[in-house]
């Protein structure tokens, strides 16, 4: 996490300070009193038996924040909502990781926690799709389904007394092939209903995770399980589809078109336009970024420039203020 | 009787503070900390799983690694980071993460007096940046006295070599409401009366130690101030856009 390492111009400067004040004037009347420092005493109404929360402590009968962050309450629970921290995990969260150690059973995952998550191999489904025991041929090929530093879709199941686990009991989740990762801080991806999206025009997927992994990948097609099982039968290979290969064969198979990569790549960069500008990551923002590459013409790596920048928060400025005028 | 400082400055007066946060990229929090001359540049990492051999797992541990700006470190280098260590321990809430240790890399980057005080200010702001959970912040001075009796804060290298004995102090921050019409019933910010830290360099006598502790307590107001305006969520940009996008 770092500040904004643009080398704006006078001009650019100005321009994204207005667009950043226009920004800060839309929000500042609901949010004027909620950000706190730590140490800063937090009012409660203590007749009504609030309950304190992540981020707050009891001090001589005082609430005070232990954060630095944004109070928030929620009936009667008062927390601190943090602005620059790691990764909290909740049960159900899409989470993207990078698998760190193949241990007995397990693989374990760097997903931006204080401690390694677990992938257990019962909570995940077998590449041929049958629904089975797990036997001691499994364990001795666990490196053949992940192997380190492969990346790894997954949900969180929970915390057990060894740690956080997690599982993969659907297509959709899995390893990840053919993109590009990238990490941006976890507090700007929000919880939503769905977070995976398919770009149809652009045929890419984008995952994001909530612990700030964001994979930009080419689209894959989620196969059900009666066609996975025939194919099964007619090639063994399915069995093992890390198996090092220099057919030509296995060579087409991993190729990317050109197209597509340098949509995955404009696709990337409108990310990364957005963890400098520290704007929330949603699919529309991400779309209209793409749009707005496009339709300049710009080059690929121009994204990342500063004159783009600053245009993305002038266009967020006038979307915010356009919604504001409509609701 | 005032003493003519070298520099111009009165007895009382602190040396130009600067303070930068998120300046590292892998760092989980970071912080530069500059009081005139003297800087210093803190990193924080974790927490991270594990606990050291002789450590207590079922608290989180603070592990502080010094510096120096050239050269092994030595005796004093020792010191300073068993000093900072205790004075970290003090000030996180350490039953949040059992079982998980932090490390907190202090980095020298220019000495010129005052070195300890610039080191836990430092680290302090780091520890806010990286999100970990304090009971409250600190603020680290240094008073000096010198062969006449007069005390000065905040002193040079060159005057702490003619100083008689010199002392550390660090001081909890002053709690502040969120309301403001509370702080403006109050009339004036309510100060605090703890000491964390307290390390003397010197003969000393106890006059002169309460005298220090008036002037580093009084000192340390604006110092807190100042570190408030700098790690607020507001301050930074960062924390502007995280926080308008709630």
């Amino acid at each position: 996490m770092r500040e904004i390492q643009l080398p704006l111009s006078q001009t650019q400067k100005v321009r994204l300070q207005k667009a950043l004040e226009q920004l800060e004037s839309l929000s500042t009347k609901v949010n004027s009193d909620a950000s706190v420092i730590i140490a800063d005493s937090i009012h409660v109404n203590h007749e009504d038996g609030v309950l304190k929360g992540h981020g707050t402590a009891d001090l001589n009968g005082e609430v005070v924040a232990t954060l630095c962050g944004v109070v928030e309450r929620v009936n009667k629970l008062v927390y601190v909502r943090a602005l620059r921290s790691r990764y909290k995990p909740e049960v159900g969260d899409i989470v993207i990781g990078r698998v760190v150690e193949v241990a007995q059973k397990r693989w374990r995952l760097e997903i931006n926690y204080n401690q390694d998550a677990v992938l257990l191999l019962s909570s995940m489904n077998m590449p041929d799709g049958v629904q089975r025991r797990r036997t001691a041929v499994d364990e001795l090929n666990m490196r053949c389904i992940f192997e380190e530093n492969d990346v790894v879709c997954a949900e969180v199941r929970g915390f057990q007394h060894d740690g956080l686990h997690l599982q993969a009991r659907s297509r959709k989740y899995g390893k990840l092939n053919r993109g590009q990762l990238l990490t941006v801080p976890p507090y700007l991806v929000k919880r939503q209903k769905q977070h995976f999206h398919h770009l149809e025009e652009f045929g890419i997927d984008l995952i994001l995770g909530c612990n700030g992994f964001i994979w930009v990948g080419e689209h894959v097609e989620a196969k059900d399980d009666m066609i996975e099982d025939q194919v099964s039968q007619s090639d063994s290979q399915v069995l093992f589809p890390n198996k090092n290969c220099v057919s030509l064969e296995e060579q087409e198979k991993n190729y990317t078109i050109l197209e597509t990569r340098k949509y995955i790549s404009r696709a990337a960069n409108a990310v990364r336009v957005l963890s400098t500008l520290g704007f929330n990551i949603t699919l529309e923002i991400i779309k209209g970024i793409i749009d707005l590459s496009l339709s300049m013409n710009l080059d690929i790596h121009d994204m990342l420039g500063s004159e783009f920048c600053v245009l993305v928060a002038e266009k967020e400025a006038e979307r915010r203020s356009s919604m504001k005028k409509r609701r | 009787m005032e003493t003519d400082r070298p520099d111009g400055r009165t007895p009382n007066q602190l040396r130009p503070l600067a303070c930068s946060c998120s300046i590292l990229h892998r760092a989980h929090g970071s912080a530069s900390w500059a009081q005139g001359e003297t800087k210093v540049l803190a990193a924080v990492y974790g927490p991270k799983a594990g606990t050291k051999k002789n450590e207590n797992p079922e608290k989180a541990s603070i592990e502080v690694i010094w510096k120096p700006k050239t050269g092994q470190i030595g005796k004093l280098e020792k010191e300073y980071e068993m000093i900072l260590k205790r004075t970290l321990e003090s000030i996180c809430i350490r039953t949040i993460y059992p079982n998980t240790t932090t490390s907190v890399i202090v980095q020298v980057v220019h000495d010129d007096g005052a070195l300890l005080p610039c080191a836990i200010n430092a680290a302090c702001t780091a520890l806010v940046d990286a999100g970990i959970p304090l009971k409250h912040l600190a603020v680290a001075i240094c008073c000096s006295v010198t062969d006449s009796g007069c005390i000065i804060l905040d002193p040079t290298k060159e005057e702490e070599e003619k100083m008689k004995a010199y002392i550390n102090l660090v001081f909890p921050n002053t709690i502040v409401s969120v309301l403001p019409e509370r702080s403006s019933q109050v009339g004036s910010e309510p100060m605090a009366h703890g000491i964390m830290t307290s390390v003397t360099q010197g003969a000393m006598s106890v006059d002169d130690y309460l005298h220090c502790l008036d002037r580093g307590r009084a000192a340390s107001a604006r110092l807190s101030e100042f570190v408030r305006k700098n790690i607020g969520p507001k301050s930074t940009w960062l924390g502007r856009m995280g926080f308008l996008c709630r």
